[in-house]
């Protein structure tokens, strides 16, 4: 068969323009995915490399190094001490499951809350004293910008006197209020987002406005909420300073340990690696499952 | 790795643990006596076994090791204290976890004790850079939520001096053998108003350490390692440019942590300092006894910052050393093969030859810190042409203190004692000096060589590494910190003014030490002039 | 301003007054019993009485009570307005109780010259504190360097931007690619601080070290110089919070309905024109709610510059946080500390303020 069909000279051209094109998005995503990943990637070998393959600046595991499972051991997490009994795994796992209930339950209640209250401030208007609506979405806002130093000593106070030191609660109901805010900026976005008329229209139906709120809105603004519970869990998760301050034994979490891994006798890269790795790993996962509901979350309030 | 050699010590720990389980089976009393009329072999031989457990070269200790220490050298608790004894108890202690050191050694080794005596005790681990701060906010805000805690002699100002810790009892004394610390250590160290509070862990100083592949004939350091400020200096300008011996990668001279630490890094200047500023006809080297006036800008001071100022300018450091960790410096440069010296605790020495990270374990050697060739007397203000030597005695060491929260109860105040006598025992002592723990050596009974030579360590090693702790601590014209309320405010903010003066925003080292003298007088005004003076007077025996 | 509500509700409240009455039944009960159990707590406190009370637990609880009491109360005295203003009471309580009261006491401390060493305590001095903070270099130089940090944002946003168009065009394994491009923001900055911060910028073995000597920078010094630690922090910030402006711009894009990108291109726009001329105004909205919570993260960066460079070289990298903690948690200066935290507070409600008006304004004729 002859070929009848020929490109014309513009057809190529646009075809390589296109082709260039397709290089250089590609090109571009998969720098950018390097540059996200790499760190990732850094911690998890590290982890397993022994002092000389850090000090060499090795990089690919089995071909650069033999892998050792020399900062799992330190955890007490390898093969080989995974069956003893190790101070140092019950401590970590103890801290992971205080993290793990902790961020969890601040996220839910600072959804819960920022929720309602997003809702209410985009859809009816109020007078609190002199404060409207503007006025009190700012008050809420003004809390994100609150330093930390500022509350750290009252809370110490206020805590002890209440008896929530070093307890749970104490630092669900803190982290609450630090990650409220996020949440009731992400909401109002999206409350703001569906049209009114869906509710009207229920409301006619004879439900209550709380009625239409769980039945109508809530199922239309679930994405925006698993967005948000993600943002919090994150913030939470991460959360360093009142940690270091407000717990001692029994609410004690994740990244305080982490932080604890240098000290006067410099830093074992390989125990490090492994704990901060370990430590993001429920992030990493929740990240893999939930992604595109953020996505989804955000957009739906994102352009008005 | 040996796993031999880790099997065969592992093997020991069995057996002699079912011996002393034995030992204890047989009841309260007669284990008492059978501890008391335990002959001096079996205790050599128990100090030898535990040194084998992982052994020399066998990588860094894990949990087990820990576990099987603390259980082999139970035997002082179990003469004072029953099995089961403080069941029901429950105790907190506060200490660091310092890079899986410190409370993480201390968890493993007070394991086997929770199990003896049946107390429980619950942990709080900070970082390093949290214990300071933590501390004090507990105590101004009457938070103090530990019954033992873990604390350098410098805080001993603000803990004791408010009363807040409980005074040791004397079976404590006799269990701890507290007449084996070494001088340095012996009262009015550890103690207030002439009460002992404090159980030592450790004995602190900092000493030379250098590289003895740098120096000898036709070695690019010169003849040997210089015993002065000065020449080490010249040395650090000599390497410049050359090739590391060890490692084949650029040499450098000598390593100086510029970075701040949590007032930490402070004592690393102080090093340097002390030679120039510790005159041997007065105790006093950082403020003047009667006015609390800073000597921290005197021309002394000042000298020791122009040092470090000369090598900054002349490129003598590694690339970023301004930006180092102190940590970093010792551990992932020093011991990684870059540097030729350094000053630092004695943990540089033990860590040489049995951390994971050293590389440098063949070839390090050892020394008291550098002196100066001249030395400034500042009640005179003159300069004197005299060599001076003047180790610095830096931290004091950490130790274990009891807190008053259990004072009112006797059971659990002997449960908290107990622990902390545990920790502070003579054997166990031993195990921590010479394995990576945080610890260096601090009883006269660490420094017998033949116990670490049966370990496994090198005798000339060994004797060179103890040799310069002793006769650091031992120095008649060693200086001393003062253990007085907010040192390390002071040290914190000369970090600062420090730095900024390194990075080349003071005019001069004069300046930058009249900042510090600055922000020192703030201090003192902000915390009460009167009761510092009387707190540091006190703290140096005057 | 709106001037009513967006959601009109035909109300038609039959409030019995039986109902209304228990409602303030219950209201005034409980604000009663809170005010009876917190009287009795001061006295046991001024030591006046002894009811063996450990601590102010039960005053919390019948706060508690009484925070509920007034949410269910709305709902009985005014029927369908409470309801409404049931659903912002709860948040409005939980902020006022748990930040109003510390921050109060904050306040206090802030006038305060207070050494947590000082044998002394706590001390009113008025204005000292404000004083010493005008004489303070490294606090002003802290400040300057937050202009620096701020203005980056500019540049994270160019780049979050170009990340979510990418993401948004015609590619395969899109999936994977946004994964790829939200972890940084998941990392805790801890662990950031150390595994980059030091590791990977480690002179010796770091890979971006050797990268650097790869590309011919003999030397590669991370942190050196002033200007190449500041832009070192400034690129690890980036890094980690790129992803959340990413994606917020992201969720943007894909809110723009297709037919108005048809509509352009049938009108001839293309490529760059396109973007300007249809996607960029569309998007503004989105990017102002973008920079403005990026620009609030970014005013309490803190944990990377603590834990890699403690401010050094010289203070070049100082944030403001990262100043305060040190003088708040090394030299245990809470007072002074205090006051520089809470007098950067009020800068940024003001900056924000303006900056919101500012968007509002921008904003409207778009609208």
């Amino acid at each position: 068969m002859t070929q009848i069909f020929k490109d014309s000279d513009t057809d190529l051209a646009h075809r390589a323009k296109w082709f260039t094109g397709r290089v250089a998005i590609y090109g571009a995503l998969s720098l950018w995915a390097f540059i996200a990943l790499f760190p990732i990637y850094w911690t998890l070998t590290t982890s397993f490399k022994k002092a000389p393959d850090v000090m060499k600046g090795a990089m690919v595991p089995w071909v650069d190094y033999r892998p050792d499972w020399l900062g799992w051991k330190s955890l007490g997490l390898s093969p080989a001490t995974i069956g003893q009994e190790s101070t140092v795994r019950a401590e970590f796992l103890g801290r992971f499951m205080n993290s793990l209930t902790i961020s969890v339950s601040a996220s839910v209640l600072a959804v819960i809350l920022g929720s309602l209250a997003a809702y209410g401030l985009s859809r009816f208007s109020y007078k609190f004293l002199w404060m409207k609506n503007s006025d009190i979405s700012f008050f809420f806002i003004s809390q994100l910008i609150l330093p930390p130093v500022v509350l750290a000593l009252p809370f110490l106070v206020l805590y002890k006197e209440l008896a929530l030191l070093d307890s749970r609660i104490g630092l669900i109901l803190l982290y609450t209020l630090t990650v409220l805010p996020i949440v009731i900026w992400i909401m109002r976005d999206q409350f703001a987002g569906i049209p009114t008329e869906l509710e009207e229209a229920a409301l006619v139906d004879g439900l209550s406005i709380w009625g239409a709120f769980l039945t109508i809105v809530l199922p239309i603004a679930l994405p925006g909420m698993v967005a948000a519970l993600i943002l919090s869990l994150v913030l939470t998760w991460n959360e360093y300073f009142f940690a270091a301050l407000l717990t001692s034994t029994h609410a004690n979490t994740l990244p305080v340990m982490v932080a604890s891994q240098t000290g006067s006798q410099g830093i074992s890269w390989w125990s490090m690696a492994a704990l901060s790795w370990a430590a993001i790993l429920p992030l990493i996962v929740i990240g893999v499952i939930l992604e595109r509901y953020i996505i989804k979350g955000m957009a739906a309030g994102a352009v008005k | 790795m040996k796993p031999g050699l880790y099997e065969i010590a592992a093997r020991q720990a069995m057996t002699r643990r079912r011996l002393m389980q034995g030992v204890a089976a047989l009841g309260g009393a007669v284990a008492m006596n059978g501890m008391a009329l335990r002959p001096a072999a079996a205790q050599d031989n128990l100090r030898a076994e535990i040194l084998k457990i992982p052994g020399v070269g066998a990588g860094s200790p894990t949990d087990a090791d820990w576990q099987k220490v603390g259980e082999m050298c139970l035997g002082p608790t179990k003469a004072n204290v029953a099995e089961g004894e403080f069941a029901g108890i429950e105790l907190t202690f506060m200490g660091l976890n310092n890079q899986n050191l410190h409370n993480v050694l201390f968890r493993g080794f007070l394991k086997p004790w929770e199990a003896y005596t049946g107390a429980k005790i619950n942990w709080i681990d900070l970082a390093q850079a949290d214990y300071n701060p933590r501390l004090q906010q507990a105590i101004a805000t009457g938070t103090v939520d530990f019954d033992i805690i873990e604390m350098g002699a410098p805080f001993e100002g603000d803990t004791a001096g408010k009363g807040l810790l409980d005074p040791m009892p004397d079976w404590v004394k006799d269990q701890i053998e507290s007449d084996d610390l070494v001088a340095y250590l012996q009262p009015p160290v550890g103690t207030w108003d002439g009460k002992t509070y404090r159980i030592t862990i450790d004995g602190d100083c900092h000493t030379l350490s250098y590289r003895k592949d740098y120096f000898g004939d036709g070695a690019i350091g010169g003849a040997e390692m210089p015993k002065h400020w000065e020449d080490v200096n010249a040395m650090s300008m000599a390497v410049k440019g050359q090739t590391d011996p060890l490692t084949g990668l650029p040499a450098y001279g000598f390593l100086d942590p510029l970075k701040g630490w949590g007032g930490f890094g402070f004592y690393f200047l102080e090093d340097r300092a002390s030679a120039y500023a510790k005159h041997p006809s007065s105790p006093a080297w950082l403020f003047e006894p009667d006015t609390m006036k800073p000597m921290v800008n005197n021309p002394a001071w000042v000298q020791a910052i122009q040092d470090v100022m000369d090598l900054n300018a002349a490129g003598a450091y590694p690339a970023d050393q301004i930006n180092a960790d102190p940590g970093a410096t010792g551990f992932q440069q020093f011991l990684a093969g870059t540097g030729a010296a350094i000053t630092w605790w004695g943990d540089i020495g033990s860590n040489a030859r049995t951390s994971d990270t050293s590389v440098v374990g063949d070839v390090v050697g050892f020394d008291i810190n550098p002196g100066a060739k001249r030395v400034y007397n500042h009640a005179a203000g003159a300069w004197e042409e005299t060599e001076n030597f003047a180790p610095n005695l830096a931290y004091l060491g950490w130790g274990v203190y009891v807190t008053n929260r259990v004072s009112g109860d006797e059971a659990k105040r002997k449960a908290a004692w107990s622990a902390a006598a545990h920790l502070g025992g003579k054997d166990i002592s031993l195990w921590m000096a010479a394995y990576p723990s945080g610890f260096q050596p601090y009883r006269n009974s660490h420094f017998n060589f033949d116990e670490w030579e049966g370990a496994g360590y090198d005798r000339a090693f060994v004797e060179d590494y103890l040799g310069s702790n002793r006769d650091s601590y031992n120095h008649p014209n060693a200086a001393i910190e003062p253990r007085i309320p907010g040192i390390f405010q002071y040290y914190s903010v000369a970090e600062d003014e420090l730095a900024k003066g390194f990075a080349g925003q003071y005019g001069s080292a004069q300046e930058t030490a009249d900042a510090i003298a600055a922000a020192w007088e703030k201090i003192t005004d902000q915390i009460g002039r009167d009761s510092q003076i009387a707190l540091y007077k006190a703290s140096l025996g005057m | 301003m709106n001037t009513g509500d967006l959601l009109h509700v035909v109300t038609n409240d039959n409030i019995s007054p039986a109902r209304a009455g228990f409602g303030r039944a219950i209201l005034w009960g409980s604000v009663g019993l809170f005010l009876l159990v917190g009287l009795l707590q001061t006295l046991q406190a001024g030591g006046h009485l002894e009811l063996g009370f450990t601590n102010w637990r039960p005053t919390l609880y019948s706060y508690a009570l009484m925070s509920a009491c007034l949410c269910w109360a709305q709902v009985l005295i005014r029927g369908e307005q409470g309801k409404r203003v049931l659903f912002v009471l709860p948040a409005v309580l939980f902020v006022l109780s748990l930040a109003i009261i510390p921050l109060i006491f904050g306040l206090i401390i802030a006038f305060s010259d207070w050494n947590l060493s000082s044998p002394l305590g706590r001390q009113f001095n008025g204005l000292d504190n404000v004083r010493q903070m005008w004489g303070d270099p490294f606090y002003w130089n802290a400040l300057k360097n937050m202009v620096w940090y701020a203005l980056a944002i500019l540049a994270e946003y160019t780049i979050a931007f170009g990340l979510a168009l990418l993401l948004n065009a015609e590619i395969r394994a899109r999936k994977f690619f946004r994964v790829a491009f939200l972890l940084p923001l998941m990392l805790s900055p801890v662990a950031v601080s150390w595994m980059i911060g030091k590791s990977m910028t480690e002179i010796r073995f770091g890979p971006i070290a050797r990268l650097a000597r790869a590309l011919g920078w003999d030397n590669p010094s991370f942190f050196g110089t002033p200007e190449m630690a500041r832009a070192t922090i400034m690129l690890m910030d980036a890094w980690t919070y790129i992803p959340f402006m990413m994606i917020m711009l992201l969720a943007g894009l894909q809110a723009i309905p297709k037919e108005l990108q048809e509509a352009a291109k049938v009108d001839g726009a293309k490529g760059w024109r396109a973007f300007w001329e249809v996607t960029f105004p569309l998007m503004l909205p989105v990017s102002v709610t973008a920079l403005l919570i990026r620009l609030i993260f970014k005013l309490k960066l803190a944990d990377i510059i603590i834990n890699v460079t403690s401010g050094g070289p010289g203070g070049a990298t100082d944030s403001v946080t990262s100043f305060i903690f040190r003088e708040y948690r090394d030299r245990s200066n809470v007072g002074y500390g205090t006051l520089l935290a809470i007098v950067y507070l009020v800068f940024i409600i003001i900056a924000m303020l303006g900056l919101l008006k500012l968007a509002d304004r921008w904003l409207r004729p778009q609208t």
